[in-house]
C-alpha cells in the first residue's frame, strides 16, 4: 500500500515562491499557501502588522505525495532552509483520493 | 527653529508619534494590511503626479541632469562609507553589515514625502525632479551592498528553487518604483492641465491620507522597535542615529556644490539620510537570506525612521538654508 506524507514549510514570504518552485520541479501534484499572522523565533516575535514591506512576514506551504516524490525534495528543501529562515515537518497521512498525489 | 516647531507640532507628525506611543504602550490599535498597502499606492501616486506636472513645466536642464547623477553617486557611495563605520564600531560579520548598509543608500519614500510637506510649511518651494532623483536612488545601494557582500567570499551555489531575474524584478520593478516612476511619467505626460479632473483626489485629499498613514508606519515603527530591540545592541542603535547625520552633510556639501536651492537641497538631503524599510528589506531576503532583518529592519523602521522625521527633517532643512546663507 502507498504511504503518503504530508509536507509542511513554514518560510519566509520572500522565500515562498523559490519553495514553491522545488516542489513543482520534484513533481508534486499540488501545494497550498498559507498567510501567517504572527510568532516567535530565534528570540524574536515577529507579526504582520510590523513590516511595511512584508519582507519579514511568514507562509505556510501544506504538500501532499507519496513518500518517494516527498523524500526527493528533501535535499532541495534543505539547501533551501540553509539560506532562509524557516521550518519544514514532514507527517504521515492517509489520503481519501490516492489517485490525486 | 521656527521650522524644527512647526515641523514637530505638524498634524503629520503628531499622528506618527501617536501610533509609536500606542504600540510602545502595547494598543491593539491597527490598520488593515491590505488598506495601508492602498494609502502607501496613494502617497506615491500623488508625490509622483505632483514632481511630473512640476518638471512638466520646465525643459530639462543640466542642472537638473546633474542632480539626478547626484543622486545616484550618493546612492551607490553611502553604503561603502556605512559598512566601513559598521565593521569599524559594531560586531556586525561581513554580510549583515553590507545588508544594513544598503538600507542607508536607499531611501524612505515616506520619509520623502514628509519631508516635503515640511519644506512646503516652512515657505521653500521644491522642484518636481526630486522625485526622480528619489526613484533613482533606491536601488544603486543594492548592487554596492551585494558587491561588499560577496567581497574575498567563495561564489555560493544559487539558493535551491531561485530563478534567473528574480532579483532584478525585485530590486527594478518593485511596487514603489513602478508606481513612482509611472505616476511622475503620466504627470510629465499630461501636465497641469491634463491632471485638473484629478487633482481633488491627489492634491486635496493628500494631507490627511498622509496622516492615516503615518498614524500606521507609527504603529509599524513603534512595534518592530518593542519588537526586535534585543537584537540591537548601543553601537548599532548608534549607528542608526548618528549615519543619518554624516549622510546628510556629505549630501549637504553636494548640493553646495551643485548651487541647488534650499528647497530642493533639503530634499536632496533628506533623501541622503533616510534608510529604506521597504525596498530594500525585500531584495535583501532574496539575495542575502543570510543576514538577519531583525537586525537591519529594526534598525531603519524603529530607530533611523522616527529619528528622521521628528528629528532629522528639520536639521536637514536648516542645513539646507545654511549652505544657501540663509542659516
Amino acid at each position: 500500500m502507498t504511504k503518503y506524507l504530508q509536507i509542511e514549510l513554514i518560510i519566509e514570504r520572500m522565500a515562498h515562491k523559490r519553495a514553491c518552485r522545488v516542489l513543482e520541479s520534484a513533481g508534486m501534484t499540488g501545494y497550498t499557501v498559507f498567510p501567517a499572522m504572527a510568532g516567535y523565533g530565534g528570540s524574536k516575535r515577529w507579526s504582520r502588522d510590523t513590516d511595511i514591506s512584508a519582507s519579514a512576514d511568514m507562509v505556510s506551504i501544506v504538500s501532499i505525495g507519496d513518500e518517494d516524490k516527498v523524500r526527493n525534495t528533501m535535499d532541495e528543501i534543505a539547501s533551501l532552509l540553509g539560506a532562509h529562515i524557516g521550518i519544514v515537518t514532514l507527517t504521515e497521512v492517509e489520503v481519501m483520493r490516492p489517485g490525486r498525489f | 527653529m521656527d521650522v524644527a516647531i512647526s515641523t514637530l507640532l505638524s498634524p503629520i507628525i503628531l499622528f506618527f508619534a501617536l501610533g509609536m506611543f500606542a504600540a510602545l504602550l502595547r494598543s491593539q490599535m491597527s490598520v488593515p494590511e491590505a488598506f495601508a498597502k492602498g494609502l502607501a499606492i496613494y502617497l506615491m501616486m500623488a508625490i509622483g503626479l505632483k514632481g511630473g506636472v512640476e518638471m512638466s513645466k520646465n525643459p530639462l536642464t543640466l542642472d537638473i541632469m546633474l542632480v539626478l547623477l547626484a543622486g545616484i553617486v550618493l546612492s551607490f557611495l553611502i553604503p561603502a562609507l556605512a559598512y566601513l563605520l559598521l565593521r569599524l564600531t559594531t560586531k556586525l560579520d561581513q554580510t549583515n553589515a553590507a545588508a544594513t548598509a544598503a538600507h542607508y543608500g536607499s531611501i524612505s519614500i515616506v520619509t520623502f514625502v514628509a519631508a516635503t510637506e515640511a519644506v512646503r510649511l516652512s515657505g521653500l518651494d521644491s522642484g518636481g525632479h526630486l522625485v526622480a532623483v528619489a526613484a533613482l536612488m533606491e536601488t544603486p545601494a543594492i548592487i554596492t551592498a551585494l558587491y561588499l557582500a560577496s567581497r574575498g567570499q567563495k561564489r555560493s551555489e544559487p539558493v535551491a528553487g531561485s530563478e534567473q531575474g528574480e532579483l532584478v524584478r525585485e530590486v527594478f520593478l518593485n511596487a514603489s518604483i513602478v508606481v513612482l516612476v509611472g505616476a511622475l511619467a503620466i504627470g510629465w505626460i499630461a501636465g497641469e492641465e491634463g491632471t485638473a479632473s484629478i487633482q481633488p483626489f491627489f492634491v486635496g485629499l493628500f494631507q490627511g491620507v498622509l496622516c492615516l498613514f503615518l498614524l500606521d508606519m507609527g504603529l509599524s515603527a513603534g512595534r518592530g522597535l518593542r519588537q526586535g530591540w534585543r537584537q540591537l545592541t548601543a553601537a548599532i542603535v548608534g549607528f542608526g542615529l548618528y549615519m543619518p547625520l554624516i549622510s546628510a552633510v556629505i549630501a549637504a556639501g553636494t548640493a553646495y556644490i551643485l548651487g541647488m536651492p534650499p528647497g530642493d537641497a533639503a530634499l536632496l538631503i533628506t533623501l541622503t539620510a533616510s534608510a529604506s524599510y521597504i525596498a530594500v528589506p525585500a531584495a535583501m531576503r532574496l539575495a542575502l537570506p543570510e543576514a538577519k532583518p531583525s537586525i537591519y529592519l529594526t534598525l531603519s523602521l524603529g530607530v533611523t525612521f522616527p529619528f528622521n522625521v521628528t528629528i532629522g527633517i528639520p536639521i536637514y532643512i536648516y542645513l539646507a538654508l545654511l549652505i544657501n546663507g540663509q542659516g
